[in-house]
């Protein structure tokens, strides 16, 4: 009633206007908030203080490892000549060579090198190596992966070799590529490579299929969309998440690869200093050496939890159903 | 369901067979050979064609071809023609000697004999001309040779590897000809309780025994051969490596075939189950001991084998991840997001992040310098001691990656609608997390059970080595530094099957845990 009574005092010119032309069109549109995925994905991950914490942290980590061997040139072989020099606790290390330095604050190993200088060396070869395994394997593994989910044919002989490959032993495989190409970064690279993809792609496939037959995945194709528009803009955006929750566990993976191998005694020659090379030097002491062994372990450690986290918190921030505000 | 089964089960044996081949097309001729000879002594003081024909011989010792020298050759031919005198006959030693005169040696019968006949079975031929001084005289090492080699195809190999895989005793095995008594059958066992399986002509004398040690029935029947050892443990067969114990030798009082009705007892350690035919000559001091020609034996001992040990912290490993890692993600689970939840996740990224040498090597050093564990298997001083740390070191890992699936699939659970509907009955969240949701998400951690199992057989690569455990974990990475082709392959073929058997069995026991789940195409819903 009250709606009524207010109205009627109102002639119908106040109430109605025509719109001029240049309203129409603005006025013709559903107007929603703004929505951006990146955005989002960025505004709910640092929303979060502890992330902006750990991604400086692996920042400054990171540009450690890339900037500090500049400046700080690391040479396993400086004092390879002078047996005093070998396996000196820190405070030993530097009152042999002169009191307080940054370059003996962790001792030396087993030839006379420095600790704390090789452990920014050694992480930039294993970051190098991480980043590029991952990237190679990322792209591969997603590329095939979609095309073995989406096509049946395709699934039917992949598997077969999946079954095959899979079963192959890795070391046996990184053996027989370090007689053939040698040992060396790349062809490190190369052996975590040559098959590393096909568990990304294996995972990728199942997660495919179970998008491959939505309904709006079979409207799509219905209406005669070329499969590869279905799979870059029907299923490709839709696990975006799954390849960041992907990232989050190859990164730090290659980095204990390396590690692994070269405890075996299978990872990069002796003369590229890495993480791993010098976890395994290290190792058989480790209990009379403790400052060899534990400095590389704790930054390994540190790189690949934080790698791993943060991964992690991307790939929840990526899921779009944490957007809603 | 049958026929399904028995499909699986032939694809499985096409991909190990595929496997193997892959094997051994990297193993056999990818790797270049001659690394072989990068540590050997023997070659290095050979020279000129002595070396050339030491590596034939150890190319065969290691597998890579068969070949035969010609000298050999010449020497079964006249053997078969005149017997044990055949040295000192003209026409044998004209033929023997025809090798050293390169200008006359392709006339000769006996070389166009040895050329046809292995030219039949596809053999190549190498001549190794005589290399003299130049007064004539031959340099060291410089003597000639003829050989005639083959080169095994992948195809041939991996024929003979399987069609040798499985061997089954027969009384015809033993080639001796003066053995007439050839015969399987049961008889009194001097040794073991009861009665044994004996045979005579056999190669090994008790076919199937029983005795005191688990699994009390024991057999030498039946013999899986995967490969035979040339550098880590010379010549022997690989699954009996694994297999046999280890450690101390067990003595006790026993009589030797000659001393039975006797009150005459020796102190020794000799497994007369172990007895095999002895083809070489016997000693007076073996005749004296036993009353036939099985004068072969080998030893009781008292620890575990290699397989064993490795099985054992395998296993015990796993029971230890399944017991506390399914309950501890149930309850972080039920508790999402409270203190324990949070604590269990960060055990998780700790375990699934951090490299596995790391945290190993903090294991050890926390039970060594904490709780005085010993470090080394081989210096324990009470041996169960030395088990402790090496399961911990494997358990800890299974129990993240369990808590973590647990969880997971806890939660996905938690919101489906039958959830709802249980708690809408009235029961209490008790009923519902114990009988409704852990049972729902076991049905992703089942298939996985066999797997877990089977695969304490393969052991650990690193736990063992870091605490020098005496087991097979370290089988394949130690053959790879040794070129031990043999070993490469039987570790493949055993690894690849246990991970095939582990894949069906696991399939078999989620179709029978959830009877919704069909395997074969008929039933179900599978697409």
């Amino acid at each position: 009633m009250t709606n009524n009574e207010a109205f009627e005092n109102v002639n119908e010119e106040e109430l109605f206007r025509f719109l001029r032309e240049d309203e129409k069109v603005s006025s013709e549109k559903i107007v929603a908030p703004r929505y951006s995925y990146w955005k989002s994905v960025f505004r709910v991950f640092f929303k979060k203080k502890s992330n902006i914490f750990m991604l400086v942290v692996l920042v400054l980590l990171l540009l450690s490892a890339f900037i500090c061997p500049l400046f700080m040139p690391y040479d396993m072989m400086e004092n390879i000549t002078n047996p005093a020099t070998y396996n000196l606790s820190p405070a030993a290390a530097m009152k042999y060579f002169g009191g307080f330095s940054f370059k003996w604050m962790l001792g030396s190993g087993g030839m006379g090198n420095s600790i704390f200088y090789g452990i920014f060396s050694s992480a930039r070869t294993s970051l190098m190596l991480a980043f590029i395994c991952a990237a190679i394997n990322m792209f591969l593994g997603i590329v095939l992966g979609a095309v073995w989910g989406y096509s049946k044919k395709v699934d039917a002989v992949m598997l077969v070799i999946y079954n095959i490959v899979a079963n192959v032993p890795l070391i046996l495989l990184v053996t027989v590529i370090v007689y053939i190409i040698g040992t060396g970064f790349w062809s490190l690279i190369f052996s975590l490579c040559v098959t590393g993809w096909l568990g990304i792609a294996f995972f990728f496939r199942t997660q495919v299929m179970i998008i491959r037959d939505r309904e709006y995945s079979l409207a799509s194709r219905c209406l005669g969309t070329p499969l590869p528009r279905i799979i870059t803009k029907n299923i490709l955006p839709f696990l975006t998440s799954v390849i960041v929750t992907i990232l989050a566990t190859e990164l730090p993976s290659y980095i204990s690869m390396e590690v692994y191998l070269s405890f075996l005694g299978l990872g990069l020659s002796a003369e590229l200093p890495s993480l791993g090379r010098m976890i395994s030097l290290a190792q058989s002491a480790f209990l009379i050496y403790p400052w060899e062994f534990w400095p590389p372990v704790f930054f390994a450690s540190v790189l690949t939890i934080l790698l791993y986290l943060l991964g992690q918190k991307l790939a929840d921030a990526s899921d779009p159903r944490t957007h809603m505000m | 369901m049958k026929k399904y089964l028995f499909k699986r089960i032939l694809f499985s044996i096409f991909s190990l067979l595929v496997v193997v081949g892959v094997v051994m097309i990297l193993v056999y001729s990818l790797i270049e050979r001659s690394v072989i000879f990068q540590t050997d002594d023997i070659w290095n003081k050979k020279s000129n064609n002595d070396r050339a024909v030491y590596e034939y011989a150890q190319y065969q010792k290691y597998g890579y071809l068969e070949y035969v020298d010609y000298t050999s050759f010449v020497r079964d031919k006249y053997v078969e023609k005149y017997g044990e005198d055949y040295y000192t006959q003209s026409d044998y030693l004209l033929d023997k000697d025809i090798v050293q005169k390169a200008d006359a040696f392709m006339d000769n019968e006996t070389v166009k004999e040895f050329i046809d006949y292995y030219n039949k079975k596809g053999y190549t031929f190498s001549y190794y001309k005589p290399i003299t001084f130049k007064s004539g005289k031959v340099k060291p090492g410089g003597k000639g040779y003829f050989i005639a080699s083959y080169e095994k195809s992948v195809f041939t190999r991996l024929g003979r590897y399987i069609a040798g895989l499985i061997t089954v005793e027969t009384t015809k095995d033993v080639k001796d000809p003066e053995l007439t008594d050839r015969y399987i059958r049961i008889e009194k066992d001097p040794y073991g309780g009861g009665f044994a399986v004996v045979g005579s002509g056999t190669r090994h004398k008790y076919l199937i025994y029983f005795d005191g040690r688990f699994p009390y029935i024991h057999q030498n029947w039946l013999h899986l051969n995967l490969g035979v050892s040339y550098t880590a443990y010379r010549g022997q067969e690989i699954s009996s490596v694994i297999s046999s114990p280890t450690g101390e030798l067990i003595t006790k009082n026993v009589q030797f075939p000659t001393m039975f009705g006797t009150d005459e007892y020796i102190e020794s350690a000799i497994d007369f189950h172990s007895l095999t035919y002895n083809e070489a000559e016997i000693s007076d001091a073996e005749k004296a001991q036993f009353t036939d020609r099985y004068t072969v034996y080998s030893y009781n001992k008292a620890g575990l084998s290699m397989l064993q040990t490795s099985f054992v912290i395998g296993i015990i490993a796993t029971i230890i991840a399944y017991a506390l890692g399914l309950p501890a993600g149930m309850h972080m689970a039920r508790r999402k997001d409270k203190l324990g939840d949070k604590l269990g996740n960060a055990y998780i990224i700790f375990i699934m992040a951090v490299p596995s040498l790391a945290y190993i090597f903090m294991f050890a050093a926390i039970g060594t310098t904490l709780f005085h564990l010993p470090y080394k298997f081989a210096n324990a001083n009470v041996k169960i001691l030395a088990y402790i740390l090496p399961v911990i070191s494997l358990a800890l890992p299974q129990i993240g990656s369990l808590m973590k699936w647990m969880r997971r699939y806890m939660i996905d659970q938690m919101n489906s609608d039958y959830v709802k509907f249980a708690r809408a009955e009235g029961l209490s969240e008790k009923e519902i997390y114990k009988i409704h949701i852990s049972r729902n998400a076991m049905i992703y951690l089942v298939q996985g059970i066999p797997g877990s199992i089977l695969g304490c057989l393969t052991g650990a690569i690193i736990t063992e080595r870091v605490y020098g455990v005496p087991g097979v974990g370290n089988l394949l990475t130690n053959a790879l530094n040794q070129h031990d082709n043999g070993v490469i392959v039987a570790c493949t073929f055993f690894y690849t099957s246990l991970s095939i058997i582990s894949i069906i069995l696991g399939d078999l026991l989620l179709a029978k845990y959830d009877p919704r789940i069909s395997l074969s195409e008929e039933g179900g819903g599978g697409r």
